[in-house]
């Protein structure tokens, strides 16, 4: 017990220990070897950078959070009703799930132009990347979890005549939950990257767009900002779903 | 007028010859454990009394009507070889699970006093995975006499429990049996647990299972520790021993 709090800091240390010695070794060898900007900017220039264009990389990192959400709003609420109705219907589980996969191998990148086509240059078109790179997890995960019922408590609510209600209500939906999670964790990067390509193809704001637009200028610290904003992005999304499931699902971590 | 009456069942799964034109008739308040080797059905028919499978031939009868009347009015408590508790509820919420699921059905007991019963008072708020093996069997037993169900179907509770455990919950069982006078179906593969537990004991052979043997059990309740040394206990043990190496 005395060694938690030590092991908590140790924890903590070893990461932004890493973290620091990185980014010093990467300081210090563009230094010494005098690595032009535009191929590899020191790490304190993009901090620089960072810093005065905060407000701008917020509005734009909010614009492709806003897309990455609706679009993993969108793909997890289809794909959990898929596979609810697949848990009740082997026929359309046969039918459904080969489309589904060859959904899933088709590349976003490839469809993205389509998608600009259909849905146009706004905010739809990125709605849809990230709702269709989500999507997969959502439906596999959800199906596997609401078929991991144990025989046994099936048997028990059927002794009790229980309805097939109370019996996805009270035992599958309860079940499936940690693993609905797992996917729910998985897509919000997927999402955040769905959001991104579509931004590359066509857009205005967003931080596909920043990071597209300081390409074509060589805008190369710039572009470090973008990048690193776009991963903060993702992080932000996971953390947040994370601390919903440690609430929601509490019972999984309870023999920790 | 036998509580539960079953008349030559027979059971197939597939081609698979499981049980063997079985008769049995349990009375009231009878303590009856069906013995038997490891895959031998003894499962398969427990699950035949309690209605979750339909047997290929034979006929069932629990309380005069057909099994289906029997399910519709939860005559059947289980307790199953896994304590099957739901991992998101608490102890008094798995408990109380079957009357959620029942809904109108007036409890047997506060879910509080149940928890006395079956020694598990300060337990209630704990979570499933807090608890011990034996606990989580404690709690299966609550659950099932929460619907004061006049069954109670046992299918090996005890098997993944070390020996003293075991034994504690044997004599445990038998009070339980005592104060609420429920009628007991309890399968095991142990021939000295069904001895020790039962008014009588149900041997069956190797698969297809037939009844090889049935022993009045007068050994005279309460039983206790000393119980497992008298030599009446071990006749009884021998007795049903010698039934299945002759078949």
């Amino acid at each position: 017990m005395a060694t938690q709090p030590t092991q908590r800091i140790i924890n903590w240390l070893a990461p932004v220990g890493f973290f620091t010695l990185i980014i010093a070794a990467w300081e210090f060898l563009v230094r010494v070897f005098s690595v032009p900007q535009y191929l590899l900017p020191t790490p304190s220039a993009i901090a620089v950078d960072f810093a005065s264009s905060i407000n701008s990389l917020l509005f734009h990192a909010g614009i492709t959070l806003w897309e990455a959400f609706l679009g993993f709003l969108l793909a997890n609420a289809l794909g959990i009703l898929l596979a609810i109705a697949f848990a009740h219907s082997k026929t359309l589980e046969k039918g459904f799930y080969p489309f589904a996969i060859a959904l899933k191998t088709t590349p976003i990148i490839a469809m993205a132009p389509l998608l600009i086509l259909w849905f146009g240059n706004g905010i739809a078109s990125k709605v849809a990347a990230a709702a269709l790179i989500a999507f997969f997890p959502a439906i596999v995960n959800t199906t596997k979890g609401l078929k991991s019922i144990d025989s046994e408590a099936l048997d028990l609510f059927k002794s009790l005549s229980a309805s097939k209600w109370q019996i996805f209500s009270k035992l599958r939906f309860p079940t499936a939950l940690p693993y609905i999670f797992s996917a729910l964790k998985i897509s919000t990067s997927l999402a955040v990257v769905g959001a991104i390509v579509g931004e590359f193809v066509g857009a205005n704001k967003g931080i596909g767009f920043v990071i597209l637009v300081s390409s074509y200028h060589l805008e190369i610290v710039k572009m470090f900002s973008a990048v690193i904003a776009a991963a903060l992005t993702g992080i932000i999304f996971f953390w947040v779903v994370s601390f919903i499931e440690k609430r929601v699902v509490f019972w999984t971590t309870l023999d920790e | 007028m036998s509580l539960i009456d079953a008349k030559s069942v027979s059971h197939f799964y597939n081609s698979l010859h499981v049980l063997d034109d079985i008769n049995l008739q349990v009375k009231e308040g009878e303590f009856v454990s069906v013995v038997g080797p490891s895959g031998c059905g003894k499962t398969t028919l427990l699950k035949i009394l309690g209605g979750l499978l339909t047997p290929t031939h034979g006929e069932l009868g629990i309380k005069g009507n057909s099994i289906d009347i029997a399910l519709k009015r939860r005559d059947f408590g289980f307790v199953f070889q896994n304590p099957v508790l739901l991992s998101w509820r608490n102890v008094l919420q798995n408990i109380e699970l079957p009357l959620e699921v029942i809904g109108d059905k007036t409890p047997f007991a506060e879910s509080e006093k149940l928890l006395e019963l079956v020694g598990l008072e300060d337990f209630g708020n704990y979570y499933p995975t807090a608890l011990s093996g034996g606990m989580k069997q404690r709690v299966a037993i609550a659950r099932a006499l929460v619907f004061n169900p006049d069954i109670l179907l046992m299918d090996e509770p005890f098997g993944a429990l070390d020996e003293l455990i075991r034994e504690r919950l044997n004599l445990e069982l038998l009070r339980i049996w005592q104060e609420t006078k429920k009628t007991i179906v309890f399968v095991t593969h142990s021939i000295s647990e069904a001895v020790f537990l039962s008014n009588r004991v149900i041997m069956l052979s190797e698969r297809p299972a037939k009844i090889v043997g049935i022993r009045e059990i007068d050994l005279p309740f309460p039983r206790t520790s000393e119980t497992r040394q008298s030599k009446e206990y071990f006749q009884h043990i021998t007795w049903l021993r010698n039934q299945l190496k002759e078949s």
